[in-house]
């Protein structure tokens, strides 16, 4: 009787063996994360992402891989790569910034998608509603778009006596448009001359700064993966033309930007990252509601100012969230 | 019928089991009971200091606010001093972070600052926004402060009123919008056990914190749910409800009201944890009371066979010694009642043995000896006295005349009758006189006197009571004439030494008296006559003239050189009955 069971054991074995490689190799998901820029530059970004990943039981290289498809600032290449990414059968899509989210959401209505973008999610149609997105898509932002206009005000506050001020955008971005009309509105509140600057390439980049540096007083950077990848390089540029510069991110004041206003980009891949854990746990993507930024940071960098000569008012010092020193 | 052993063993065996299961089931059964009570009482007390510490912790933070509120409106409002509060306002947003927005409103309630962290400020400007339902509730309240209602801003974020003013109805209002999403803090800190949380609604159930942020930014479409298990948990006062949370899992519940702002607190925990040590401690009691279930039957097995294999001895016992094994032993030795019933047992089967030896014994003798001779030696325990010896004896034979041709011609019932009838009558003499009947060969009979027990006078004794034999047989003979039967009785005596004792072997012992002076008594006999008893000179001797005898010469007799002398008892002697 012994002799028959073990036989029928190493049998059973034998036949389910193959099932279980299968199982195996199945076993592992596969994220794949379609970005607007680049790799290198969006590293911290998708870092905070693995973070919020792994506090919802999912390692890199343990139980969820990673497929990593970036446009390098070429938007045009995106539908094509989210549609790579499809083939490539992956469990769930990772939106960095609102274009790659807006090709996302056109290539596929059923594998889940989480973004972490600037824009509004409502009004770049990704969502139905921020409280149930509906669909297969959901995700964080910190709404550079809506911080835009208030980022002219800042600027006025720094430069109170100026009137004319500029706007730096990425006409190749789809957000653009709302950034433009957004800061527009404030501009005309609050009496300034606004005057829009277009830059889709380092070089446009760099030739505007060298004519803006004549013309404004000071430049708002809009919302633009392009420009965050280049954060430390404008940041740089802003002190070397003598251009005022605020913009929305750490690493833009602390390479030289003058101030920085708006959601922290990195808690939101961090919450897009746990919320990327709960669907590969089973929830589902419309019952999961829109984050917004729940702070909105002021940061300064004085000595920037000082080599540009402003003396920043006490409330903008004073209300600071952080100052660079 | 003798029932089988079984019962006894099965009613002792089911007594001790149910002695010992029955408290102890009764016993894991009541602290089951005392305990779950316990357990509850005490999940209520820690989910009551849970929430209320939550509350209060809330209600700090709101009242954290409305003091920071406080400052903006201590002093009064004059006119032209926007530039003061623009930096005020700045400067609360900076220490307040939860504060989105504040509006500063003068004492007549017209808008003339409003600093915000996402919308342009407005400063300065005597806008003609419709006067703010927080500063007309203000104005009819007394209390300085007035919370506004939950509110989603875009259906998402939850957000509030705080409204504040000052000791003077000049220094104006302060209306502050509170983004809720940073009471998150506080609400995450909360932890009930490992699994449990606690979250926060307001009146309608809308849902103002939790844990799971997300949950929050669904916005109104989780109010229901809310709302009912809200409704579910206030309808048990005071203690920890067992309900359903709002994905469906059993919870232990309790709520803590925040009243200044109609908000409440609910902390819950699943069920599986909170009941863990409750539902443990139950499957201990049940392994114990399993365990005992087990040592109960192994105790109650043993026990029941400890009681019911003596007492099953004793059957058997008793049995064997009914059926005649008096040398059969019960051995119990259990040290108690048991063990003493079987010694006095014991004694019993050894008494019956013995009293069974002893009957046997006398049954033995009586088989010769007279009865209460019988009992005489039996009594006196001499079993000496049947040892073979040399004794001075009396032999006496007495035989029935021409009873071997009677009984040729005759059927058997009447021979058998006729000897019966003889029998009898010789018997009761020999009994009463207590002399030894050695054995009776058909019609003759043998006696002897003075052995195994002495008598005082042997040869009167003997003659007296051949004497009477004939006496009564002589009866008989006349009327067995009668009858037509010509039958008579001739007795013999001699008297001598003797050797006596048991002869034959194991079972089939005899007593009797070996000698010449047997032979002589048995010619004697047959020499007598129908009526006759003749004496040898030995008797004639002994008797002297007691009873008159008559010599009648000398016979020869078989082992004698001599003829022997005779004589005989005078027929007148002998009485006619």
């Amino acid at each position: 009787m012994r002799r028959r069971e073990f036989i029928g054991l190493v049998l059973w074995s034998a036949a389910t063996f193959p099932q279980m490689e299968a199982r195996a190799q199945q076993a592992v998901t596969v994220i794949g994360v379609l970005g607007s820029s680049t790799a290198t530059d969006y590293g911290p970004m998708i870092a905070a992402f693995r973070k919020g990943l792994s506090e919802k039981g999912y390692f890199e290289g343990k139980n969820v891989g990673f497929e990593y498809a970036w446009a390098d600032d070429h938007y045009d290449r995106l539908p094509a790569l989210a549609t790579k990414l499809i083939e490539r059968r992956v469990s769930l899509i990772l939106a960095a910034a609102t274009p790659s989210a807006l090709a996302a959401k056109s290539a596929t209505s059923t594998i889940p998608i989480v973004f972490a973008i600037g824009g509004d999610p409502v009004r770049t149609g990704l969502v139905t509603s921020l409280n149930s997105p509906g669909g297969n898509v959901t995700g964080a932002a910190h709404i550079n778009v809506d911080t835009a206009p208030k980022r002219l005000e800042l600027l006025h506050e720094l430069l109170p006596n100026r009137t004319s001020l500029g706007l730096l955008t990425n006409p190749a971005n789809p957000l653009t448009a709302s950034v433009e009309s957004g800061v527009r509105a404030a501009a005309e509140v609050l009496g300034i001359r606004l005057t829009t600057f277009h830059a889709s390439t380092d070089e446009e980049i760099e030739a505007t700064f060298k004519s803006a540096a004549g013309s404004v007083a000071g430049m708002v950077i809009g919302t633009d993966p392009l420009f965050t990848s280049r954060a430390m390089a404008l940041g740089a540029k802003s002190l070397e033309y003598k251009l005022p510069a605020i913009y929305q991110y750490r690493d833009f004041v602390a390479a030289g930007g003058t101030m920085s206003y708006g959601g922290d980009i990195k808690n939101s891949y961090y919450h897009a990252g746990m919320y990327a854990g709960r669907i590969l746990n089973g929830e589902k993507p419309a019952n999961l509601a829109v984050q917004l930024s729940t702070r909105l940071e002021l940061l300064i960098n004085l000595k920037a100012t000082k080599a540009l000569g402003l003396e920043p008012t006490p409330v903008l010092v004073g209300g600071a969230d952080e100052v660079i020193e | 019928m003798p029932k089988p052993h079984r019962t006894l063993f099965v009613k002792y065996f089911f007594t001790l089991f149910i002695a010992v299961v029955f408290p102890l089931a009764l016993g894991a059964m009541g602290e089951a009971w005392f305990g779950y009570r316990e357990h509850r009482a005490h999940l209520t007390e820690l989910l009551r200091t849970e929430s209320r510490s939550a509350a209060d912790r809330i209600q700090t933070f709101t009242d954290g606010i409305r003091d920071q509120l406080g400052w903006l409106v201590q002093f009064p409002w004059p006119d032209g001093q926007d530039e003061q509060h623009k930096i005020d306002a700045h400067r609360l947003l900076r220490q307040v972070p939860a504060i989105s927005s504040v509006s500063l409103f003068d004492r007549v309630g017209v808008q003339r600052t409003m600093v915000s962290r996402l919308a342009i400020n407005r400063i300065g400007e005597e806008t003609n926004l419709p006067s703010d339902r927080a500063v007309a509730e203000l104005r009819e309240s007394v209390s300085k402060v007035w919370y506004g209602p939950v509110r989603y801003q875009r259906g998402s974020e939850p957000h509030m009123t705080i409204a504040v003013s000052g000791n003077r109805q000049a220094n104006g209002f302060a209306i502050a919008d509170v983004n809720l999403k940073l009471i998150w803090d506080v609400v995450t800190a909360i932890k009930i056990g490992e699994t449990g949380e606690a979250f926060v609604i307001d009146d309608t159930g809308r849902l103002v914190a939790h844990p799971d942020i997300s949950l929050v930014l669904r916005g109104d479409a989780t109010a229901s749910a809310f709302n009912r298990l809200r409704h579910d948990i206030a309808k048990s006062n005071s203690s920890a409800t067992e309900t359903k949370d709002i994905e469906g899992h059993p919870v232990v519940a309790l709520v803590a009201e925040i009243p200044s702002l109609k908000w409440t607190v609910v902390v819950e925990q699943p069920a599986a944890e909170a009941f863990a040590p409750i539902r443990s401690s139950l499957w201990r009691s049940l392994l114990l009371v399993l365990i005992g279930t087990l040592i109960a039957i192994v105790l109650a097995y043993w026990l029941a066979r400890r009681m019911s294999g003596p007492i099953r001895q004793l059957e058997e016992g008793a049995q064997l010694v009914g059926a005649g094994q008096f040398d059969h032993r019960v051995t119990i030795s259990t040290g108690d009642e048991l063990e003493q019933l079987a010694g006095r047992f014991n004694e019993m089967a050894r008494e019956l043995g013995l009293s069974k030896e002893k009957s046997d014994r006398i049954n033995r003798l009586k088989r010769f000896l007279a009865p209460q001779i019988a009992d005489l030696v039996e009594r006196t325990g001499d079993d000496a006295l049947l040892e073979g010896q040399r004794r001075e004896v009396v032999a006496v034979f007495a035989d029935l005349r021409g009873f071997t041709a009677f009984s040729n011609r005759t059927e058997p019932e009447i021979v058998m009758k006729v000897l019966g009838a003889y029998h009898e009558a010789v018997g009761a003499i020999i009994d009463r006189r207590g002399a030894t009947l050695t054995n009776f060969a058909g019609d003759g009979l043998m006696l002897l006197v003075n052995a195994p027990v002495s008598c005082p006078d042997p040869a009167l004794e003997a003659l007296s009571l051949a004497i009477e034999m004939q006496s009564v047989v002589q009866s008989l003979v006349a009327d067995w004439r009668k009858q037509g039967h010509r039958i008579g009785l001739g007795i013999g005596l001699a008297m001598g030494p003797a050797t006596v004792g048991r002869i034959g072997y194991e079972g089939r012992l005899e007593y009797t008296a070996i000698g010449s002076t047997v032979n002589l008594a048995s010619r004697l006999c047959s020499a007598a006559i129908d009526g006759q008893i003749l004496v040898d000179a030995v008797v004639a001797t002994a008797i002297d003239a007691k009873i008159p005898l008559q010599a009648m010469g000398a016979i020869a007799v078989k082992g004698y050189d001599q003829p022997v002398p005779v004589f005989t008892v005078a027929p007148s002697v002998i009485p006619k009955c």
